[in-house]
């Protein structure tokens, strides 16, 4: 027996793959953020070494399909090292390592957007190093990185449905899982498109919301 | 198990026959997608209010879908309308809409750059509105947008993976072949990482080349 009619499971599921989404999404993002942020201040501080090696690794990361990275991580490393990797964390390893050198390239180029004037008088005011970057550059350059940040943010929303390749129950493999049983594909997939599309239209609205609050300072506030 | 490239060399035929499927692929979407944005970016700054509604509408609903759900989309829906293609050709196709989507609003950005002062003149002379935009507007907008236009293309060529989820055999597709044969996934994907980056590098190359064409008649500095 088949059955191949849409029942009311079928919304469930979809909420479910929905929320594995989301789930990786914040998760990813979260970690890519303070990744990205901790790398960028290694170049920041000229760490001699480990600087030169993170920029050419983000570059790496930047010019690679993210699909391949998941299958190195995924199919590579158990084969390497011999360690057992499940497809939830090859999906949080590769996202957030992927989603870690977008946001270092961002910072980098917003930290650097603060004037060097700035950083001067600051330390002859006799601010330490830690104090300039938390209390002069940081706050700038976050004012400065928000909107390629955000335009990230909507771009890794979409990357995470690469994950249902190799497993993971996400929104787009629950919308695999129903194409197959239903043999509905244009109902299915307009369907998972158009969720997908809410929600990144959701961040975008929130971010916009974000960015005019931190550059609220910045704006035209009339005579 | 110790990092061994040589067990690759006898496979190195089939991955060279997956990245010429990746290059003609990428070739036909670069193409595509130029296509479709460049007719995208004339809708969004025609003075039609119905146009520009209708190029927003694409490149936001493209822009916001991810590809792989676009591809499903595509590869299983069309079958089910009578079009039975192969997965080259709905692949490249698939291609070409996203990547327009992204086109559309580099070159968008580069006609709204152009000198209003300059379409005047166009129309004073006569042109129609067709031949401002081919021979007057467009050459202008793609000197500023050639270099965003690159990234749009190199975003292209690493999207070309996901392609070997419609069982295509291009560069990712013949990868995976060879990782289950030689079981040694590792190497073989450390290797794509190089290839791809190799891949883009070409691109950016080529890009710069066009770039530096286009502007070949403007002042230096």
């Amino acid at each position: 027996m088949r059955y191949a009619d849409f029942t009311w499971h079928d919304p469930i599921i979809l909420l479910q793959g929905l929320g594995v989404s989301l789930w990786l999404f914040l998760a990813t993002s979260a970690i890519g953020l303070a990744l990205g942020i901790g790398l960028a201040l290694t170049r920041y501080y000229r760490v001699p070494v480990v600087a030169r090696l993170v920029q050419v690794v983000a570059e790496f990361l930047k010019n690679s399909p993210v699909l391949v990275q998941l299958f190195l991580v995924f199919f590579g490393l158990p084969a390497m090292a011999h360690i057992n990797v499940t497809p939830v964390e090859a999906a949080m390893i590769t996202l957030a390592g992927n989603t870690a050198a977008f946001v270092y390239v961002i910072a980098v180029s917003a930290m650097e957007q603060v004037g060097r004037d700035q950083v001067e008088a600051a330390r002859v005011f006799g601010l330490t190093r830690g104090q300039i970057v938390w209390r002069i550059i940081a706050p700038q350059a976050l004012a400065f990185a928000i909107g390629p940040l955000i335009g990230l943010a909507v771009n890794q929303l979409q990357v995470t449905s690469l994950v249902s390749v190799v497993g993971v129950m996400d929104l787009t493999k629950v919308g695999n899982i129903l194409n197959m049983r239903t043999l509905k594909p244009f109902v299915v997939w307009t369907v998972v498109g158009a969720v997908y599309f809410i929600i990144a239209r959701l961040i975008a609205a929130l971010g916009g919301a974000l960015e005019r609050r931190l550059r609220a300072h910045a704006a035209w506030a009339g005579l | 198990m110790a990092f061994d490239l040589t067990v690759l060399v006898p496979y190195l035929g089939q991955l060279a026959d997956g990245a010429l499927l990746t290059a003609e692929a990428c070739f036909f979407a670069v193409l595509g997608s130029f296509v479709c944005g460049t007719l995208a970016a004339f809708a969004a700054t025609s003075a039609e209010p119905g146009l520009r509604r209708i190029a927003g509408a694409y490149t936001g609903l493209f822009r916001n879908i991810p590809f792989i759900v676009q591809l499903f989309f595509f590869y299983f829906g069309l079958p089910e309308i009578g079009l039975y293609i192969d997965a080259f050709t709905t692949g490249c196709i698939a291609l070409s809409i996203a990547g327009g989507a992204y086109a559309a609003d580099v070159l968008r950005a580069g006609i709204l750059s152009v000198d209003p002062g300059v379409v005047e003149a166009a129309k004073v002379s006569g042109l129609t509105r067709l031949a401002t935009f081919r021979l007057i507007v467009l050459p202008i907008a793609l000197r500023a947008s050639v270099r965003p236009l690159g990234s749009v293309f190199i975003n292209l060529i690493l999207t070309s993976s996901i392609l070997s989820t419609i069982t295509l055999n291009e560069l990712t597709g013949a990868a995976k072949i060879v990782a289950s044969t030689t079981f040694r996934p590792f190497e073989v994907y450390f290797v794509l990482l190089v290839v791809y980056a190799g891949l883009t590098y070409l691109m950016s190359l080529a890009i710069s080349l066009l770039h530096r064409r286009l502007n070949r008649y403007m002042a230096e500095g």
